[in-house]
Parts: C-alpha cells; sequence; structure tokens
C-alpha cells in the first residue's frame, strides 16, 4: 500500500518526531510505501507534495493540533488518530487501513 | 535679616528618613535657625530635627521654603542651597520591587501532594529555614505606669535628662564595636532619633505640662510621632514608626532598667521565630547562629529589620494569612521563603521534598564554588582573571562565591563618607583585613581615597567647585591630606600580611604623583616594621588608567609603577569631553566608539611591552556584548560587579583568542561607533553553550514518584546553572505531562518544554535506581527521563534537529537498550550526541 502521513504535536518538540518514526518502522516491517511529513518546532519537514497526496491510497493523520494547510488531504481517504495512539499501539492503527 | 530659600520636591517617595538625615546633618553645625515651610499644608519644622521634618509629610511635587536666620545666615544658606541642588536628588531610595503576593505562585507538586498544613506568606528574605517555632509577643509600657502622674515634675525631668545622656552614649558604646555595616548604619539612625530636638521637647512637655512620669512621657511621645509616621503616605515613613518605637523602649529601659527583651531574645536551639512586629533591636538582640527564619505578621521591604534580616541572609515572611500563633508555639516549623510558605505540620513527604531542596542548593553552591576555582580562558587558551568591584570589606564573601578570580577594585570611598571623622588606622585595617581573608590568596586591588568635589566629606571642609571632576580630587589632594592618606597607606602596609593585597592610586597624570606615592608606602612601610608590625615587603603599587595623558607616557608609568587597571568612565569621559550626566551629550559617551578603542589598544600594548600587568575595572568591563572586544585587547583582567562574574567567565569560555582580535581589528578600522556596533552585533565567534554534558547524565537516582523524579531532572538543570527559575521549568513540564503522559512505554518517559526560564538548551538523561510508577503509555513503569528543555523564544534549529532526531533514536530498540544499562555517565553522553551526529 502507498501512505502518506502527518504528524504534529503540541510542543513540536518529540512526539510528531517519535510518532513520524514509529510510522516508518511500522510500514516498512508491514511492507508498505511511506512518507510522513512533520509539522513540530521547526517548521513543516519531508513536505508532502499534491501529487504525492494524490497517488496515495490513504492518508494518517496524527495530530494533536490543528494542521497546517488541511486542504491538501481533501480529496484522500483519511485515517484521524492522536499522536500517542500511533506510539501506543501501531499494529492496531495499520489494522485499519 | 532673614534668608529664604524655596525649591519642589523631587524624591518619588517624598521628603522621608534618608533626605531629612541628610539635610539635618547639612544644618546641624551652623548657629542659625533654620526653619523649613511646607507650602501645601503650611506647617513648619525646624531642620535640625529628623522628626520634624519627617513629621511635615513633604512629598513628590511640594513647593516648601527654608528660612535662615541668625549670625552665619551666608554660609548656612550657601551650604542648603549646595545640598538642594546637587544632593537632594541622590538622597532617595530606590521603591522596592512589588513583592510576590502570597499563593501566587504555584507550589511544586511534590509539595502540595505531601500536604503539610501550609501557609501562604509574602516572601522579604529568600531561603529555606528549619526549626522550632518560637513567639515573641510585642511589647509596650504597662499602662498603670503610662497613666500615672507626678507631683515632682522636677525629679522626673531630672531622671529624664539623666535617662537621655545614658541612652546616648549607649548607642556611642555600640557604634564603637565592630559589628556589621547594617547594623551600625541602623544604630546610627537610632541614634539621632534618640538625640532629635523634637524628640526632646515632646518628653519635656509632657512631665512639665501633663505632669506625667518619664514613663508616660515616653509612651506618649511613641504614641506621637509613631502615629504621626504611621499616617504617613509615604511607605518609606510608615516603616520609620518602629524604630521610634525601638528608641523609645530603649530609653525605656535605660531608665528603669528593665531587660526583658534581651532574656526573651535568647535562643539555644534553631528557631523560627514569629512575631507581630519586630523593632531592629530585638532582632539585633536574637542570637543569629540558631536564628533560621523569620515571620512577620507587618513589615515591609523597606523596613530596617527587613534590611538586617537580609542583610543576615535570614529567611522571612510576613503577612502569612491564617497564621493563629498560640496553635504554633514550640512546633517544628519549615519557613520557605522561596515559594513563600510555612509548613505548619511536615510530614514524611515535605521532609522528602526539602531534603530534595537542599540537595539542590548544596550542589548549586558546589558548583559554583568549582567554577569559582577554575580560571576562565578562551577555547584556544588565553587567560582572562575575572574579578569583583566591591565597597566594603563584607562583600568579599559573596564576590568570590559568585566566581571572581580576586577583587579588581575595591573602592574605599565608602568609609570615609557619610561620618563626622575620618576612620582610624585600626577601623580601615580591620575593613581591609577581612577583604583578604575573605579572598584567600587571590589578588585584591584597593584603591586609595577617591574624594573631591563630587562626594563632599564635610570633616575635610573641600571648596566648593565648579567643575569637581576636573578639579580637585583624588590623588591631587594628597599633599593637603598627607595624614589622612599616611593613616590609609599604614593600615593597608598592615593588611598586606593577610594576603595579596595591590594598592591602586587613582587619578593620577603626572609621574611625581606616583613617585610620591612610591615614597609614602616606602616610608610608612619602615615605620610600621619600626612599630614591629608584620607586613608584606613587596607589596604592588599600581595605578587608575584614567586620565588620557598616561596614555601617553606610559613607558616612564611602567617604570614607577607594578600594575595598572582602566577605569573606563572617567577615562571615557576625560578622553571624549563628555560629561554623561548630562542628558544633551550622553550619547557621546560610547565606549565603543574607535577612537577611544585605539585609545584603549595603546594603553594596554604599552604596559605590556614593559611586560607589567593591566586589567580594567570600568563599566564596559562588565559589559557583556563588548567582551570579545575586550578579549581581543589581551587584558589580563575585567573587573566588575559580583552578579556578572560567573556569566563573564563562561562568556571567555564560549570565545577564542584569535577571532576576537580579528574582531578588535576591524573595529579599530571603523568610521564611525556605528559600524563598531554593527561588527559586535554580526561577530559569530560564540560557541553556543553544549547541549548536554556529562553532568548533565545521572545514572543512578534515588526518586521513588514520577514527581521525585520530574523534580530531580529539573534541579539538575538548576545545579548546572542552566537555568535560575526551576519550579518555572517544572511547572513547564508538568502542563506539558499534562496534555497527555511523556512515558511513550519500554520503561521510557522523554519529559519536556519550551521556557525561557531556561538559560540554555539542554538535554538530561537520568536514570531511576528502581522503576518508578507513571502513566505511561503500556502501564509500565519508568526507569528512564529523557528530559528536553527547549527555550521559548530561541531559534535554534540546531538543537531542535538534534532532539528531533534524539526523538527519533528512542524509538529504535538498540538505543534504548544502552541508555538503559550503560553506567559511565560520561561514556553515555558521548553515546548520545554521536547518535544525533554531534
Amino acid at each position: 500500500m502507498n501512505i502518506v502521513a502527518v504528524t504534529a504535536c503540541p510542543t513540536g518538540v518529540a512526539h510528531t518526531y517519535m510518532a513520524a518514526e514509529q510510522l516508518e518502522q511500522t510500514a516498512k516491517s508491514l511492507g508498505h510505501a511511506i512518507k510522513v511529513e512533520t509539522q513540530g518546532a521547526m517548521g513543516i519537514e519531508n513536505e508532502l507534495s499534491q501529487a504525492e497526496i494524490d497517488a496515495a491510497d490513504v492518508a494518517i493523520i496524527a495530530a494533536d493540533i490543528a494542521l497546517e494547510q488541511p486542504e491538501r488531504f481533501d480529496r484522500i481517504r483519511k485515517i484521524e488518530v492522536a499522536v500517542h495512539a500511533v506510539l501506543k499501539d501501531p499494529a492496531a492503527l495499520f489494522a485499519r487501513l | 535679616m532673614t534668608l529664604h530659600c524655596t525649591f519642589t520636591c523631587s524624591l518619588p517617595n517624598g521628603l522621608h528618613a534618608r533626605p531629612a538625615t541628610a539635610l539635618e546633618h547639612v544644618v546641624r553645625g551652623f548657629a542659625s535657625e533654620v526653619t523649613l515651610v511646607s507650602e501645601r499644608t503650611g506647617a513648619s519644622a525646624n531642620a535640625k530635627s529628623v522628626l520634624g521634618i519627617v513629621g511635615l509629610d513633604i512629598r513628590h511635587g511640594d513647593v516648601c521654603r527654608v528660612t535662615i536666620e541668625g549670625v552665619d545666615e551666608p554660609e548656612a544658606s550657601a551650604a542648603v542651597a549646595r545640598f538642594l541642588e546637587r544632593d537632594l536628588a541622590h538622597c532617595d531610595d530606590a521603591i522596592p520591587p512589588a513583592p510576590v503576593r502570597p499563593g501566587e505562585r504555584p507550589l511544586p507538586r511534590m509539595l502540595l501532594q505531601a500536604d503539610g498544613g501550609i501557609l501562604h506568606g509574602t516572601p522579604m528574605v529568600p531561603g529555606i529555614g528549619h526549626g522550632r517555632a518560637l513567639v515573641i509577643d510585642g511589647f509596650a509600657i504597662p499602662d498603670v505606669l503610662a497613666r500615672a502622674r507626678t507631683d515632682d515634675p522636677d525629679a522626673e525631668l531630672a531622671r529624664l535628662e539623666a535617662g537621655l545622656h545614658a541612652l546616648d552614649a549607649r548607642y556611642e558604646e555600640e557604634l564603637a564595636e565592630d559589628g556589621p555595616d547594617v547594623a551600625a548604619s541602623i544604630i546610627r539612625a537610632h541614634h539621632a532619633i534618640a538625640r532629635d530636638p523634637a524628640l526632646h521637647d515632646h518628653l519635656e512637655m509632657s512631665v512639665r505640662k501633663r505632669h506625667l512620669t518619664v514613663a508616660g512621657a515616653i509612651a506618649a511621645a511613641d504614641a506621637f510621632f509613631s502615629g504621626m509616621l504611621a499616617a504617613s503616605e509615604s511607605a518609606l515613613l510608615r516603616e520609620r514608626a518602629l524604630d521610634v518605637g525601638d528608641v523609645c523602649r530603649e530609653l525605656f529601659e535605660v531608665i528603669h532598667g528593665t531587660t526583658k527583651v534581651s532574656a526573651r531574645a535568647r535562643l539555644s536551639a534553631d528557631t523560627v521565630c514569629i512575631a507581630e512586629n519586630l523593632t531592629p533591636r530585638e532582632f539585633l538582640a536574637l542570637d543569629r547562629k540558631f536564628l533560621k527564619g523569620l515571620v512577620l505578621e507587618f513589615a515591609a521591604s523597606t523596613s530596617h529589620t527587613i534590611v538586617l534580616a537580609r542583610s543576615f541572609g535570614i529567611p522571612t515572611l510576613t503577612g502569612v494569612t491564617g497564621l493563629r500563633t498560640a496553635t504554633l508555639r514550640d512546633r517544628d516549623v519549615i519557613i520557605d521563603a522561596d515559594l513563600g510558605v510555612l509548613i505548619t505540620a511536615g510530614n514524611a513527604g515535605t521532609h522528602r521534598y526539602y531534603e530534595m531542596e537542599q540537595a539542590r542548593l548544596a550542589g548549586r553552591r558546589a558548583q559554583l564554588r568549582h567554577a569559582a576555582t577554575t580560571r576562565a580562558e578562551t577555547r584556544d587558551g588565553q587567560a582572562v582573571e575575572i574579578g569583583a568591584n566591591i565597597a566594603t570589606g563584607e562583600e568579599t564573601v559573596a564576590a568570590i562565591l559568585e566566581g571572581a578570580d580576586g577583587i579588581g577594585l575595591f573602592r574605599t570611598e565608602m568609609l570615609f563618607l557619610n561620618r563626622d571623622d575620618p576612620p582610624s588606622e585600626d577601623e580601615q585595617f580591620e575593613e581591609y583585613r577581612r577583604a583578604l581573608i575573605a579572598a584567600a590568596g587571590r589578588p585584591v586591588i584597593i584603591r586609595t581615597l577617591d574624594i573631591g568635589g563630587d562626594k563632599p566629606v564635610p570633616y575635610l571642609r573641600m571648596p566648593h567647585e565648579e567643575n569637581p571632576y576636573l578639579g580637585y580630587r583624588a590623588v591631587r589632594m594628597y599633599h593637603e591630606f598627607e595624614t589622612l592618606v599616611r593613616t590609609q597607606v599604614r593600615a593597608l602596609v598592615r593588611a598586606s600580611a593577610f594576603g595579596d593585597l595591590r594598592v591602586m592610586v587613582p587619578m593620577i597624570s603626572r609621574l611625581e604623583e606616583a613617585r610620591f606615592m612610591r615614597q609614602v608606602v616606602a616610608e610608612e612601610q619602615a615605620r610600621c616594621t619600626q612599630d614591629g608590625h608584620v607586613f608584606a615587603p613587596l607589596m604592588q603599587l599600581g595605578a587608575m588608567v584614567e586620565v588620557p595623558s598616561m596614555a601617553f607616557q606610559l613607558d616612564h608609568f611602567c617604570e614607577a609603577l607594578d600594575f595598572f587597571s582602566i577605569g573606563t568612565n572617567d577615562l571615557l569621559q576625560y578622553f571624549g569631553a563628555v560629561d554623561r550626566g548630562n542628558d544633551k551629550v550622553a550619547h557621546l559617551h560610547d565606549a565603543l566608539s574607535p577612537a577611544f578603542l585605539r585609545l584603549l589598544k595603546k594603553i594596554v600594548d604599552d604596559i605590556h611591552a614593559a611586560g607589567l600587568w593591566v586589567g580594567m575595572c570600568g563599566e564596559l568591563a562588565g559589559n557583556a556584548a563588548a567582551l570579545p572586544l575586550l578579549v581581543g585587547l589581551g587584558l589580563d583582567e575585567l573587573s566588575m560587579a559580583a552578579p556578572r562574574v560567573a556569566e563573564a567567565k563562561a562568556g571567555v569560555r564560549a570565545l577564542a583568542a584569535a577571532p576576537c582580535q580579528a574582531l578588535l581589528h576591524a573595529a579599530l578600522a571603523c568610521a564611525s561607533v556605528q559600524d563598531v556596533s554593527r561588527l559586535v552585533d554580526a561577530f559569530d565567534g560564540w560557541q553556543p553553550v553544549p547541549l548536554t554534558a556529562p553532568e548533565l547524565v545521572v545514572i543512578d537516582a534515588d526518586c521513588a514518584t514520577r514527581e521525585e523524579a520530574i523534580k530531580a531532572v529539573v534541579d539538575r538543570l538548576y545545579v548546572m546553572g542552566r537555568t535560575d527559575q526551576p519550579r518555572e521549568v517544572e511547572s513547564a513540564v508538568w502542563q506539558r505531562e499534562g496534555v497527555y503522559s511523556t512515558a511513550f512505554g519500554h520503561g521510557f518517559a522523554i519529559p519536556h518544554c519550551q521556557s525561557d526560564a531556561l538559560k540554555a538548551n539542554s538535554l538530561v538523561i537520568l536514570r531511576t535506581r528502581q522503576p518508578v510508577a507513571w502513566e505511561s503509555l503500556d502501564g509500565e513503569p519508568v526507569s528512564v527521563l529523557v528530559l528536553l528543555a527547549i527555550r521559548e523564544s530561541d531559534h535554534a534549529v540546531e538543537h531542535l534537529k538534534i532532539l528531533a532526531t534524539l526523538a527519533r533514536k528512542v524509538m529504535r530498540a538498540g538505543f534504548r537498550e544502552r541508555l538503559m544499562n550503560e553506567q559511565d555517565p560520561a561514556v553515555l553522553c558521548r553515546y548520545v550526541m554521536e547518535c544525533v551526529g554531534e
């Protein structure tokens, strides 16, 4: 499966990146392709283009705060979760894909 | 003929005790009657009475008139005019900042959970103390005595006079004893009240007209003057009511022979004193060895009792809400004037908290001591001594604790000002010796007397000058006041036996002046030998570089003297022909002007060419932004206000000499101050404080709860000087923890926060001895904490990148395993930094 994801936590210092790492590791172990954009204290990194989003099968939005540029995800199937849900049980999350 | 002058009170706090005392000082010696009239109220008072002056309640903006009548009218009038014009404005006390109100600060989690009967108060003097509660009741002259009438007023008047004499003598005696400066200044203030004609008149009238006994007259005078002061609009004056009460009680004691106060004050174990009110003398009577804290119902930060408590570092709270003294008597209490609480029912939880607090404070002290014994060197090995500027010997201890490598400037003027006679040789010797002993072998540069027209000293009878800065001051008046100078030099020579004392002479512009001082030192050393005093024969003699002409003859001065220190304030004032007190030209007083930097470069280079030592003790030395230029100049020492020392040392360590020299070189070639400022602002030679260090890795922390672990990890930042406000940081961490737990599983938690209470972005790793219960994602307890503490307003992208990488790393089992098991903090620190690519 071709997945795009965004992570964003309240302080943007730690959990944004922990969740991104968790998503990448889990996707890899399950044989999925994934690109994770982080919206943290340093702003948007590893930014997803509209073309990348449009080409994906599903978007995982792991955010505790309002997302930057949410309209990019208007046309794609979204799974929205809290950041800590990614850390707590990534297997359950990927089972929903 | 009567002389008049009018003025408008410019002091924000009004004409309170300090300016009133200064005015009384000015007019005291004249025969003329001097009367002060408030145009606002029409009331008038004898200007030779401090109580009379303050009783006028003259406020900011009030128009006042002074009338002078008597044989020496012209002289008295000139003195008053000079005082009003030049000195009055400097007599004010700064208005102290509003203290934190009870309950305003959030309490640490640990303490709240312990619930130890917490009462909130207003912290006046910071610190933590623990002891038995001693309740001190107020004192009042017994009613029976106060209301009694006498049949023999003359006998009572005789008793009163004898009592006033005895009181005068008692104060004189106490002032002669060697005590702390602040206590002496308060005794002097009380002495002035006891001599005040208004007080004497009131006492006499009560006996003569109302036939009161002496005791009754004292009670009446106390009620009258305290009432008058208490009704004042000025907080500073209201505080003085307590001082009047103190003097009245003292007088009562002298006459009636009661010594209740001192008997009650005897302490034999650690004690926290609780009182509605405590007078300065009652405070002084307490044995400070056992006095661990003070809880007062009423007292403002300017009251003399609080001033004393502050100078002795006794933790003090006021206005404690819900305080019921009767129930506290003899109970074990903890006073925490950092937080503003009184713990009245301590338990295991509060004890554990204060145990950790003690460890935190002791850890910081040890760290500061370590920094104090380590010299500051640039990254490429250029050493710069960082000294402290002081004005009294007793400041030395605090300066050394702040990390000073020595005393770069001990201004001795304070010893000579605000008194009627010059200090004796022995008094000076004790003062200098105190500084040398506290400095424990570090150099102490003591500047000889620097007074003149701008700092008038009554007993020297200096003539009034139009332009005192260019006039008769410092070394220029040493010939006329040779006895005074020789007394000081002898005290210095004797004190040299106790450490590395160096004598520095101000305002030298001619070689003859340096030679004269050399000769005086040699002669006084010879006299000390004759008198059997021990001293250091090779005591160094140096000069302030503050008259620009000296800079052009340093080859000769270097032959005559041993060392130099640049006084940038005066040097710049003379060099740039600019009075910095004059708002119209103050902008020209800029030490970063290229011409001034060229002068400094010449001074340092010429002195170094002769192989001698040169420091800097003016304001520029403490200017953090100018530090790269000062390092570039190659100064041997920078001396500044003690609280700046630690930062300056850290600054030197973050620099390298070579880029600083390049910066200076570029600055010297600049055309304007603005160009220099731009260069300094753009300077990028500072090495940032590293994110972590082996000292920020703790592998065996004794923590039983999540609260303890978070406190421990934040306390580490405090101990290492990365924050001065650990409670603010802790509260920010808890705020984040409140969004959702940062314990993400596997026995790990990464508490974090963004807060400007931090001085530097930091990473702390703390491993607990046993796992700690935590609301973790996988329900498991936590044994490794990784604290990410980031400054809110910095955009330190480099550090954020590292932390982002670290956050990703903790999701990997191999990394976590190493954090869980590595035994050497230094190795762990290096491993973590390597993993995140540093």
